[in-house]
């Protein structure tokens, strides 16, 4: 993932609600990783799929492109695809910077 | 911009347009929510499908945008029981989904939905897709204000066009039923019914004795009762000529218990008039009563008349046999004939009953069997 890709750039008006969604996205790797261990892959579907849908909305287009990695990978039972792609989204949250424009 | 039109537009604009935003993640809901209060919408929040229903039936909100993905009850499911359902129906549905196939469009729009925003969600698209179906439910609120404006008007005009014949309960009912239902439109029809007829004992000494503006005073007076009580049971009133008036029953509306009511109507004639009877015997020195017969059988119901002037009547061998009981009839006295009788015996404990045998009305080839009943009993009471 290049420099370029780890800059998001949110629109100003949602500046506030940034840490609550960065925090959720936090969470949602524990969620991810725990569903992993249990061989859940209707729940690690489900949270591909609202990855997909939120991230993007944001602005955040890396946490769309991972979760329907990982929506896709759970449809196929793929788990080694599917902690690949946790394996990647954590990395991507402790890099990613965020400006407001 | 005039001040009719500024007037006109006022309500539209100061209208409160509340959005409820269903989604189970958190963050959608505050990203939504966030971009409708920016558009001065007021925002309210569901986070699962039976909550969105609750949240609908207790307060009806004028859009819902709907996630399709939740846990328990799906947004497909939610759309399909609020436009399944006659109260929320019209509530504009709009399913935000990041489902792509075709076949997830397809479920969505046999659920109702009335439009679609895909996740990720642009927000110019979310602000272009709401504002329409903001423009398009007020046009729909002021049409259907138009519509309930010119149903009022309507069931207005039927009320006064009915009001000569029929008690304004009676007139509600009609009004409320619609075109379908005005019973004083269409062709004349058989139809089984039970007639009344009273009139005053006495009534031409009492046009001899009494000068003429006295008369049109009592008269009015003895007609007020007599129509306050046909409207207390709910009977129709066909004709009025000179003291008597003729009162129907299962017609034009079904009554089951139309005898009852006709020996109801009857006895309350009876005896509201007695202190109007007594008013007239101290000021005029007149002793009248009234003479009530009653009959049941097929008659024919409908406009009868010509094209310049017409009346809608019942015609028939109960109406003529009702009639000439009343004729036969003294004062205070009801006169039924054995059908009617059958059917309010059970009424009549307490009151005067005499049989008088089959009886050859004047006009009939057959004599009917014939009872009289003393209502004054009641009147006593």
């Amino acid at each position: 993932m290049t420099d370029a890709t780890l800059t998001v750039t949110v629109a100003k008006d949602l500046e506030d609600l940034i840490p609550v969604f960065m925090t959720n996205r936090a969470k949602e790797v524990e969620t991810l990783r725990g569903a992993v261990a249990a061989g859940d892959f209707e729940q690690l579907k489900q949270l591909g799929h609202r990855m997909k849908g939120v991230g993007r909305s944001y602005g955040f287009i890396a946490v769309s492109d991972i979760g329907k990695r990982i929506e896709d990978a759970a449809a196929k039972a793929d788990r080694s695809a599917i902690a690949s792609a946790i394996g990647e989204y954590a990395d991507y949250l402790s890099k990613v910077k965020v400006v407001y424009e | 911009m005039s001040d009719a039109s500024a007037a006109r537009d006022a309500p539209a604009a100061r209208a409160e347009f509340r959005v409820l935003v269903v989604d189970d993640d958190a963050d959608m809901v505050a990203f939504l929510a966030m971009l409708l209060q920016k558009e001065g919408l007021r925002v309210e929040i569901a986070s699962d499908g039976e909550n969105a229903l609750d949240k609908v039936h207790a307060s009806p909100p004028d859009l819902v945008l709907l996630d399709v993905m939740m846990p328990g009850t799906s947004g497909f499911e939610v759309c399909r029981r609020l436009k399944g359902d006659e109260g929320t129906a019209l509530i504009p549905v709009v399913l935000v989904t990041a489902l792509e196939d075709t076949q997830s469009r397809v479920r969505g729009i046999e659920a109702g939905a009335d439009d679609f925003l895909s996740k990720p969600v642009k927000r110019e698209e979310l602000v272009a897709r709401v504002k329409t179906l903001r423009r398009l439910h007020e046009t729909r609120k002021e049409l259907e204000s138009r519509r309930l404006a010119a149903e009022v008007q309507r069931k207005e005009a039927i009320r006064k066009a009915f009001s000569r014949y029929i008690s304004p309960r009676l007139a509600e009912r009609i009004a409320d039923a619609g075109e379908q239902g005005d019973p004083f439109q269409g062709r004349a029809q058989r139809t089984s019914l039970v007639a009344l007829f009273a009139d005053l004992r006495g009534f031409t000494r009492m046009t001899e004795k009494t000068e003429v503006g006295s008369v049109v005073g009592m008269l009015n007076e003895y007609f007020a009762v007599l129509t306050d009580a046909a409207y207390q049971n709910d009977g129709t009133i066909f004709n009025m000529a000179g003291d008597s008036l003729l009162v129907g029953f299962n017609v034009p509306f079904p009554q089951q218990d139309a005898a009852e009511r006709a020996w109801r109507t009857a006895l309350d004639m009876v005896e509201r008039f007695a202190p109007v009877a007594n008013g007239w015997q101290k000021r005029h020195g007149l002793a009248l009563g009234i003479g009530i017969g009653i009959c049941a059988g097929d008659a024919i119901i409908g406009n009868v008349g010509s094209e310049h002037y017409a009346n809608y009547t019942i015609i028939g061998n109960p109406v003529n046999t009702a009639a000439r009981l009343m004729q036969l009839a003294a004062a205070g006295e009801v006169l039924v004939c054995g059908p009617v009788y059958e059917r309010i015996r059970h009424l009549l404990n307490g009151h005067e009953v005499e049989g008088r045998g089959d009886v050859t009305l004047r006009g009939r080839t057959e004599p009917i069997p014939v009872f009289a009943v003393r209502a004054a009993a009641r009147a006593a009471a």
